[in-house]
């Protein structure tokens, strides 16, 4: 574990001193500003209209929480399938690129260490997005209030969909880490991840039009999919089974992967 | 120390190294010696645990590597062929990290970290990147970091490419100021270097061990030869051609 944390620390310092987390942290708060901002405005439009239409009933309905907060959460899930492959890319196949793997299977540690402690990093940088992810629900608990004068966003929700968001995260890194074990490009990690990633969202797009068993099994491979009932404040043990499946699958064959290059 | 029994190593259908053996003594330093290709990197990274072997033996400081691999990567510091440098640290954060790689206690890190920065002559660039410090720095940041932990074992990959001539000769010294306590196996291209440095001399050639010996009785069987005409006469019949084939049968099956 020591040695894992070792390896850790130094991705972190390479993420850190170089632009990539950087450029990642920018992209996710413009983009999620974006969507944060067109989703509240759609809010203020809607209350306008009820209230023009004196539906007091229809106006107690509509809050933050569900209308504002959930669905971004939603949005960053998609916009992960954009980011992560940017934050996997270099950690595995750059080390063979710079011939560093030699310096780290000649240590004396373990290689699940070298896999486990690039995930840790990965995650490390992951749940500082997470964080500015958070930043929006609370600006509007700050700025805002609920129609009964109480707290304007539902936190309880809110953590669930934010936890929801960052397991969905941890299985889209190990899909990344795998892919940055198979190859020495950076270029070639990003872009199969990118594709993988984007093969489990639209995968769910199909289901709309699948039919009997098929469309539950689209609707199950969907990993955004699986973000929906996070956001609803509901953690389904069906859904925490798919992202640690996911995760610890990928972890798995990494380690294979670093395993099967000193063989060949 | 090092003890080398019937290795070989087979890539698909290419012979790296086939059937050799040697020993190194505690203390000693053997310079390895060999044309290009004739499998000394891969003998290296056998050694280090990089790589499995095809079939044979290699134990050093008496753990086998294929057997208890930390064992034997806790007891040897070892400098690639490439040094292995991440150019986007700095020298200081590089060598803090390798020197946590290598579990050296906290409370040491720093004095260690110094202790090999001054041996390799780096401590005045420590806080640069490595990607921009010279070829000849990076070479030394490389050793510097084979040294982090005083290994038994030092397993040295051409220590001396892309050094100037005066880097060169502190380099030789540093080696020379490492026998003794550490058991060095150095490959280099540069006989000089050998003569300057080792004790013995184990020179391959096409995967095989042709010689292996004390400088001395080397030079002493082949009298009136300079080393470089031993080495020429060792080596010559396969300056000529390709890696060998391994014989089709068994491949065709």
């Amino acid at each position: 574990m020591r040695n894992a944390l070792a390896i850790a620390k130094k991705e972190l310092y390479l993420y850190f001193t170089t632009p990539i987390a950087y450029v990642v942290f920018f992209a996710t708060s413009f983009i999620g500003a974006f969507f944060f901002l067109s989703l509240a405005s759609e809010f203020q439009r809607r209350s306008i209209q009820f209230m023009s239409f004196q539906a007091p009933e229809l106006l107690a309905r509509l809050n933050l929480t569900d209308m504002v907060a959930a669905p971004l959460i939603l949005n960053m899930g998609v916009i992960l399938i954009f980011v992560v492959p940017f934050l996997t890319m270099r950690l595995l196949a750059e080390e063979r690129r710079q011939r560093t793997m030699e310096l780290l299977m000649t240590a004396p540690i373990r290689s699940s260490e070298i896999v486990f402690g690039k995930y840790l990093a990965a995650l490390g940088v992951l749940a500082v997005l997470i964080g500015i992810t958070a930043l929006f629900p609370a600006l509007l608990d700050t700025y805002g209030t609920g129609a009964t004068g109480g707290a304007a966003v539902e936190w309880q929700t809110v953590f669930a969909a934010l936890a929801g968001l960052f397991l969905c995260g941890a299985a889209f890194v190990a899909v990344g880490l795998f892919v940055s074990a198979l190859t020495e490009s950076q270029v070639v990690a990003a872009l199969i991840t990118f594709l993988v990633l984007l093969l489990t969202w639209v995968v769910g797009w199909k289901a709309a039009d699948a039919e009997g068993v098929w469309k539950d099994v689209l609707v199950h491979l969907s990993s955004v999919g699986h973000l929906v009932s996070f956001a609803r404040g509901v953690v389904d043990l069906k859904d925490l089974v798919y992202f640690l499946s996911i995760a610890v699958l990928g972890l798995f064959l990494t380690h294979r992967a670093v395993e099967a290059r000193r063989w060949a | 120390m090092i003890d080398v029994s019937r290795l070989t190593k087979r890539y698909r259908d290419l012979v790296a190294i086939e059937d050799l053996s040697f020993t190194v003594d505690k203390g000693e330093i053997l310079g390895f010696l060999g044309p290009n290709g004739a499998g000394k990197s891969t003998t290296m990274r056998i050694l280090t645990g990089f790589q499995p072997a095809t079939s044979g033996t290699a134990r050093v400081a008496g753990f086998d590597v294929f057997e208890q691999p930390l064992e034997v990567k806790r007891r040897v510091g070892y400098l690639p062929e490439i040094p292995p440098l991440y150019p986007d640290m700095t020298v200081a954060a590089y060598l803090r990290f390798v020197a946590e790689l290598k579990g050296i206690p906290r409370k040491g890190r720093k004095d260690e970290v110094d202790r090999v920065a001054h041996a390799a002559q780096v401590a005045h660039v420590m806080d640069r990147l490595i990607a921009n410090v010279s070829k000849g720095y990076k070479q030394r940041v490389g050793i510097a970091q084979a040294l982090l932990g005083s290994p038994d074992v030092l397993i040295l990959d051409e220590p001396t490419v892309g050094l100037d001539p005066s880097q060169i000769l502190e380099v030789r010294d540093l080696i020379k100021s490492l026998a003794g306590k550490h058991t060095v196996i150095l490959s280099t291209h540069i006989l000089q270097e050998v003569i300057a440095t080792c004790d013995r001399v184990l020179i391959i050639a096409r995967g095989r061990r042709v010689a292996h010996e004390r400088l001395a009785d080397l030079q002493a069987r082949h009298p009136g030869k300079s080393l470089d005409e031993i080495f020429l006469d060792l080596t010559s019949d396969t300056r000529i051609g390709g890696p060998v084939e391994v014989p089709a049968q068994g491949r065709a099956a």
